[in-house]
C-alpha cells in the first residue's frame, strides 16, 4: 500500500487536516485531522510501498511502546486511512 | 478607452475596456462602490474588459470545475492550461483568463448577468492572493459588530437575518449573498459588496466579525461554539467552489480561512425560523 499523494496535508490554526473530495454539488466538507503520531506516520511512509510491519517499525522506532500495542494502533491508522481513501 | 475605480473589500479594482464598462457600471449596486482613482500603493485588481483578441485555451487546458451560471442558463468551465494560465469558459458568452500578476482579461458579450458573475469571478481570484475572499452569506450589523449567517442555499441564512432585523434592536442588513472577508494583518473584517444576490442591499461600509454562524434547520434551538477543524467545515463551503478543485487556489483558501478562524469564533447553529433563534444567537455571539 501506499500514502495517496493526491491528498495533501495543510495545516488549519495549527491542526494538521486533509480535505476529503465531497460529493459534486453538495455543501459539505469532509476532512479528516491528523494527530501527532498519526502524522509523523504519514510523512514517514510518504513516497514509498510499506506493510503494516512498516507501521508497526516507525512506531516502535519513535515512541515508547511494545509491539503488540505498537501492532493494535498501526492496524488501526491503516485501517482508518483506507477508510477515507489516504491510504491506497 | 474607458475606464472605472472602485473600491471593494478595500481593495482598489481597476475596470478598463470599451461598452462593457459602462454596462458593468449599470450592475445594480455597482455604483455605491466607484471611487477616485487609486493612489500609488494601493493594492489593486485590473479587470479588462472586451478583449476580444483573447485566445481561448489550448489542447492541453485542464478542466477542473464546471457549472451552471445565472440561474443555469449557462454552462461555465474552469481550469488551467498548461502554462499555468486560469480560464473560465462560458458556453455561450467567452472567456475569462487570469495569469498570476497580470490581472483579469475578459471578453464577453453584452450579457449584464453573466458580467457580474465574471465580476465576481475576477475579485475572488486575485482577492483569495490579497486576503480577501467573497464568502456565501447573509450578514447583519449590530452595535458595530457583524454577524455572518452561512449555510447552504435553502437553509435560512435570510430567514435568519431578517429575524435579526425583526426582534433585535440597533440590527441593518450589510449583505445577503456575497459579502468580502478580508484578513488584513491581524484583523478581520466583513466589507460590503455589490453581490448581494436578489436584496438590493449594497454598503460600502465594513466591520469586525463578531461570529461565523453555521445555520441548519433543526426542530429546536441550539447553538454550540466549534473548534478548528469543524470551524474549518463550516467556512470552506461558503468559499467560491473553484478553489477547493485546484492546488494553488486551494493552498491559499486554506491560508485565508486559517487566518479568519484563528480570529473570529466559528458557531453551529440548530434553528427553527422564530424569534428566539435570532434571540439565542445574539445572546450567544455578540451578549
Amino acid at each position: 500500500m501506499r500514502i495517496n499523494e493526491k491528498m495533501k496535508v495543510r495545516t488549519v490554526a495549527g491542526e494538521n487536516i486533509v480535505m476529503i473530495q465531497g460529493v459534486e454539488g453538495t455543501d459539505m466538507t469532509r476532512v479528516v485531522a491528523l494527530n501527532e503520531s498519526a502524522l509523523l506516520l504519514y510523512n514517514k511512509l510518504l513516497g514509498r510501498e510499506f506493510e503494516v510491519e512498516d507501521v508497526v517499525r516507525v512506531l516502535t522506532d519513535e515512541y515508547e511502546v511494545n509491539e503488540a500495542d505498537a501492532r493494535k494502533d498501526g492496524e488501526a491508522w491503516v485501517a482508518d486511512m483506507m477508510k477515507n481513501g489516504l491510504v491506497v | 478607452m474607458a475606464e472605472a475605480h472602485l473600491n471593494i473589500g478595500g481593495l482598489d479594482v481597476v475596470l478598463s475596456g470599451g461598452d462593457s464598462v459602462s454596462l458593468a457600471m449599470r450592475i445594480p449596486g455597482m455604483r455605491v462602490f466607484e471611487s477616485r482613482k487609486s493612489e500609488v500603493g494601493t493594492p489593486s485588481m485590473e479587470i479588462r474588459l472586451d478583449c476580444s483578441d483573447l485566445r481561448p485555451p489550448t489542447s492541453g487546458f485542464r478542466i477542473l470545475h464546471e457549472f451552471d451560471i445565472v440561474d443555469g442558463q449557462q454552462r461555465c468551465h474552469f481550469g488551467v492550461d498548461v502554462d499555468g494560465t486560469y480560464y473560465y469558459t462560458f458556453d455561450r458568452h467567452g472567456l475569462l483568463r487570469y495569469r498570476e500578476g497580470e490581472g483579469v482579461d475578459i471578453a464577453m458579450e453584452g450579457d449584464m448577468s453573466a458580467l457580474r458573475f465574471a465580476l465576481w469571478t475576477a475579485y475572488g481570484m486575485m482577492g483569495v492572493r490579497m486576503g480577501a475572499v467573497p464568502v456565501h452569506s447573509s450578514v447583519v450589523v449590530c452595535n458595530g459588530q457583524s454577524v455572518m449567517c452561512l449555510g447552504e442555499s435553502g437553509t435560512g441564512k435570510s430567514t435568519h437575518t431578517r429575524l435579526w432585523l425583526e426582534n433585535i434592536e440597533g440590527t441593518s442588513l450589510l449583505n445577503d449573498d456575497s459579502p468580502i472577508v478580508r484578513v488584513d494583518g491581524d484583523e478581520v473584517r466583513v466589507y460590503g459588496s455589490p453581490w448581494s444576490g436578489k436584496t438590493p442591499c449594497f454598503r460600502q461600509e465594513h466591520y469586525p466579525i463578531a461570529g461565523l454562524l453555521r445555520l441548519e434547520q433543526r426542530k429546536e434551538n441550539t447553538i454550540r461554539r466549534l473548534g478548528v477543524v469543524e470551524g474549518f467545515t463550516a467556512l470552506q463551503p461558503s468559499c467560491p467552489p473553484c478553489f477547493a478543485h485546484e492546488e494553488r487556489c486551494l493552498d491559499l483558501l486554506v491560508e485565508f480561512i486559517s487566518n479568519v478562524i484563528e480570529r473570529v469564533p466559528v458557531y453551529r447553529m440548530g434553528c427553527l425560523p422564530n424569534a428566539d433563534a435570532a434571540r439565542l444567537s445574539h445572546d450567544t455571539i455578540i451578549g
